[in-house]
């Protein structure tokens, strides 16, 4: 079994400001880049808005489901799908199942790549370690979801308090 | 080719003519990047002579060789050109994605140059770079150009710089955005822009930046952002934005109040970070790779303009049409006028500084409405401001006057040279949000000596005086010295403008983000050359490091005294020197207080080598840095200098 952690991505909070982009493509490619990196960052500059796109390590994944010769599959101790660099015919097939576009195909190999949770990172994923403002986090889901459930109890009452007074 | 991309893109707009030049490794080597890059540029290929407006003005957009990497806030970009405001050096810094992306295409710098027929934008796809109309988006604001651009091109994650309507009316402080917000807000770049008939460039990048030792830049970089996680100047940035400096700004005596008449203020805190944050901040905004994310966007939610949405603001660009112009009740009145400078593209420093300069010669009898258009230019009043940002932007009416800086106004206007006492200027740009008989006195020789002219806060951000006074012993660290660590002494500042002027170039020339090096000192000297090393796997060291910074420093300087610009000028508002700084609340801690800049200068000349007399480097220190080319340039300049005619000269540069 995998360590029960996962990357969880906590968009209200990302900033845009691609720290885990830089730090995504010099680990696994030693090159910086957006094309090389597994995490994406989507910004909305008119509006302030900015969003992180990144493997959700979906237990129904689309990609292995897909993958016509077995080079993506769920690597179950990992608790991600993996492609095999070695079986990738590179197809695309992978990278347009996934329902949130974390799958590209890379410049050099012309083969799919995708978050692999920096394996063997002693700190963990180098996108949630650097990460500024918290918006992406390596941690047990089921904490995230019993925090973002108390904040937003919180929030609420708050404007319901206001809302009495004012 | 690791860490730079190797190439300069050069766009002439009068012929249509696209160039790449090889840029070789002794230029790589000898100015590194970025400032270093287009100081070069400027002082070599636009004579001192040349209007700035002029279609054969150089306007030069440059990254440096860590720009796009790991390496903390490697997003920026120095916009250079010949000054429209102030007819000298003239640069200005900003953040954002767009230089990172520009690296990504494949280029170190862009130089614009000529004039086109007709508006136009530059188009960079990777290798491809094509001229295209803008007559549809001329007179649009930044956010209307931006979604234009993007939707005609059919890529939304592009990244554009771009000119606001001031640019391309030419107001002489219009400034340069990129990803719509972010300001290259000095010396009006904006303005070259649109003179140029240009109204954005916009770029896609699918390339990567090259590192030559992986493994080791892995391993600063893991350190410094670790560092980051606890350093209390990012938690402060982070949480409030610049806006941070508010409070401390009304403690120490350096906020603004009414064109610098007082230094705080009993409700200074309406418009502080924290107050910010808990009203009508709507998110937290980071430019590229940055550890500290400290931009804002703001969401007005209450009054006369509830529903504005603009990106910022900023201490230094709220400060100006704020407070300086004396208003602070209301602060919405004061983010409503941050974005109405943003949305029209100017500097929000110079707007606000030429403001309230009016104001104050209104309430000093220098001008009445029959001058102003009818415009009653009381201190806070908001309806005013309001108006004349607009008209400013325009050209219209008094607002044209305003459009062309403080010291041009007081010209066309006629006034008194009393009147210019309350221009506060040096070398014809006004100072920022910054009281130096406040923040510190090592800031108020920065100001004097400048080589873009009157900012100067982020040419020394000797930030050694206040951080210095926060973290025991960083002074000793960095200076070896630990008497400099307090702001309000003249002690070891000579020395420190010097030192931090020198790093701060380099690190311009680097295009990182100076809250990374110079607010939080999470990321030194040492750090920078070992990042820098392990991007391009050469040997820079140290002192080599402090050498670039200083070279660039000296042919800005060399580009200001070919215009006959010296020790004489080297001066800062009397203001500042003569008044002693009255109390504003009863917790100020600068009452009092002068700037004894006199003293400072002569120590600082001996630093730099250059002769107290005229203000030029010397010869030999101009030969030591290998600018011979500037030592012939300087030679028969020098006894010009001193003579009885030049000496008489009221020096404006325009």
């Amino acid at each position: 079994m995998s360590n029960g952690k996962a990357l969880v991505y906590n968009q209200e909070k990302c900033t845009g400001c691609r720290s885990c982009v830089t730090g995504c493509s010099l680990y696994h490619d030693g090159e910086c880049g957006k094309v090389v990196s597994r995490i994406a960052i989507v910004r909305n500059e008119r509006f302030g808005e900015s969003f992180v796109v990144g493997c959700d390590a979906c237990t129904d994944a689309p990609c292995a489901a897909v993958c016509p010769t077995g080079a993506c599959h769920m690597d179950v101790a990992a608790g991600i799908t993996k492609i095999d660099a070695n079986k990738c015919i590179g197809c695309k097939e992978c990278a347009m199942a996934c329902p949130f576009g974390a799958i590209n195909m890379h410049y050099k190999t012309g083969k799919a790549f995708k978050c692999d949770l920096c394996e063997g990172r002693a700190e963990g994923p180098v996108c949630a370690d650097w990460c500024p403002s918290g918006a992406i986090t390596y941690t047990s889901p089921a904490v995230a979801f019993k925090a973002k459930r108390r904040e937003k109890l919180v929030e609420r009452l708050k404007a319901a308090k206001a809302g009495e007074e004012g | 080719m690791y860490g730079w991309a190797g190439q300069r893109l050069r766009v002439d707009l009068t012929t249509g003519q696209i160039t790449k030049e090889p840029l070789s490794y002794e230029y790589r080597r000898k100015w590194i990047g970025g400032r270093g890059f287009n100081s070069d540029i400027i002082y070599n290929e636009v004579p001192v002579t040349l209007d700035p407006y002029d279609p054969r003005a150089r306007v030069c957009f440059g990254v440096g060789p860590v720009s796009g990497t790991a390496a903390p806030s490697t997003g920026r970009v120095t916009v250079t050109c010949k000054s429209p405001l102030t007819g000298g050096f003239g640069d200005s810094n900003m953040g954002g994605h767009w230089g990172a992306e520009l690296k990504y295409a494949g280029y170190d710098q862009v130089v614009v140059q000529g004039r086109a027929k007709h508006p136009v934008y530059i188009w960079i796809d990777d290798d491809k770079v094509e001229i295209r109309d803008a007559r549809h988006l001329w007179g649009k604001f930044p956010r209307e150009a931006d979604q234009m651009i993007k939707e005609e091109l059919g890529d939304e994650d592009i990244h554009i710089v771009m000119i606001g309507p001031a640019g391309e009316n030419m107001v002489r402080f219009a400034c340069t955005f990129n990803d719509v917000w972010r300001a290259a807000g000095r010396t009006g770049t904006g303005g070259v822009i649109g003179s140029k008939n240009l109204k954005a460039i916009a770029v896609r990048g699918s390339g990567t930046v090259k590192i030559a030792n992986p493994q080791k830049m892995m391993e600063v970089c893991n350190r410094l952002r670790q560092a980051f996680k606890t350093d209390p100047m990012k938690m402060g940035l982070y949480e409030f934005g610049s806006l941070c400096l508010i409070n401390v700004a009304n403690r120490d005596g350096w906020f603004p109040w009414r064109n610098f008449q007082g230094g705080a203020h009993p409700l200074a805190n309406n418009m502080s970070g924290e107050t910010h944050s808990q009203t009508v901040l709507k998110h937290r905004e980071g430019c590229f790779a940055c550890p500290i994310c400290c931009g804002r966007f703001t969401h007005i939610k209450e009054g006369k303009w509830a529903g504005e949405e603009f990106g910022g603001p900023e201490y230094e660009h709220s400060v100006p049409t704020g407070p300086r112009v004396g208003i602070i009740e209301d602060a919405n009145d004061i983010w409503h006028n941050a974005r109405l400078t943003n949305d029209y593209g100017m500097d929000g420093i110079e707007t606000g500084g030429v403001i309230s300069t009016a104001m104050e010669w209104y309430e000093k009898g220098f001008i009445t409405t029959k001058e102003t258009g009818g415009l009653e230019l009381e201190w806070g009043n908001e309806e005013v401001v309001d108006k004349l940002i607009p008209m400013i932007a325009k050209r219209e009416g008094f607002g044209d006057i305003l459009a062309d800086g403080a010291e041009r106004a007081a010209t066309r206007l006629g006034l008194p040279e009393e009147a210019r006492y309350y221009t506060i200027t040096t070398r014809g740009m006004t100072l920022p949000g910054d009281d130096p008989r406040g923040l510190g006195f090592g800031y108020g020789l920065s100001f004097a000596m400048g080589t873009r002219g009157g900012c100067d806060h982020l040419r020394s951000l000797c930030c050694l005086e206040l951080s210095g006074a926060l973290y025991t012993g960083l002074n000793t660290k960095i200076l070896g010295d630990e008497r400099g660590a307090k702001p309000v002494t003249t002690a070891n500042k000579p020395y420190m403008v010097y030192y931090e002027e020198n790093q701060k170039a380099t690190t311009d020339c680097l295009q990182v983000c100076c809250f990374t090096t110079h607010w939080s000192y999470a990321v030194l000297t040492p750090d920078q050359v070992e990042y820098l090393n392990a991007v391009t796997g050469l040997d820079f060291t140290e002192e080599e490091f402090q050498e670039i910074g200083e070279r660039i420093v000296n042919l800005e300087r060399a580009y200001w005294n070919r215009m006959m610009s010296g020790a004489r000028e080297d001066t800062v508002p009397e203001r500042f020197l003569k008044e002693p700084m009255p109390q504003g609340v009863d917790y100020q801690t600068n009452v009092g207080v002068v700037l004894p800049l006199n003293e400072m200068l002569q120590k600082y000349y001996k630093y730099r080598d250059w002769d107290p007399k005229t203000g030029f480097p010397s010869e030999r220190k101009l030969k030591q840095l290998g600018l011979d080319y500037v030592a012939r340039d300087l030679a028969p300049l020098r006894n010009k200098y001193l003579s009885e005619a030049e000496k008489k000269k009221r020096k404006y540069y325009y």
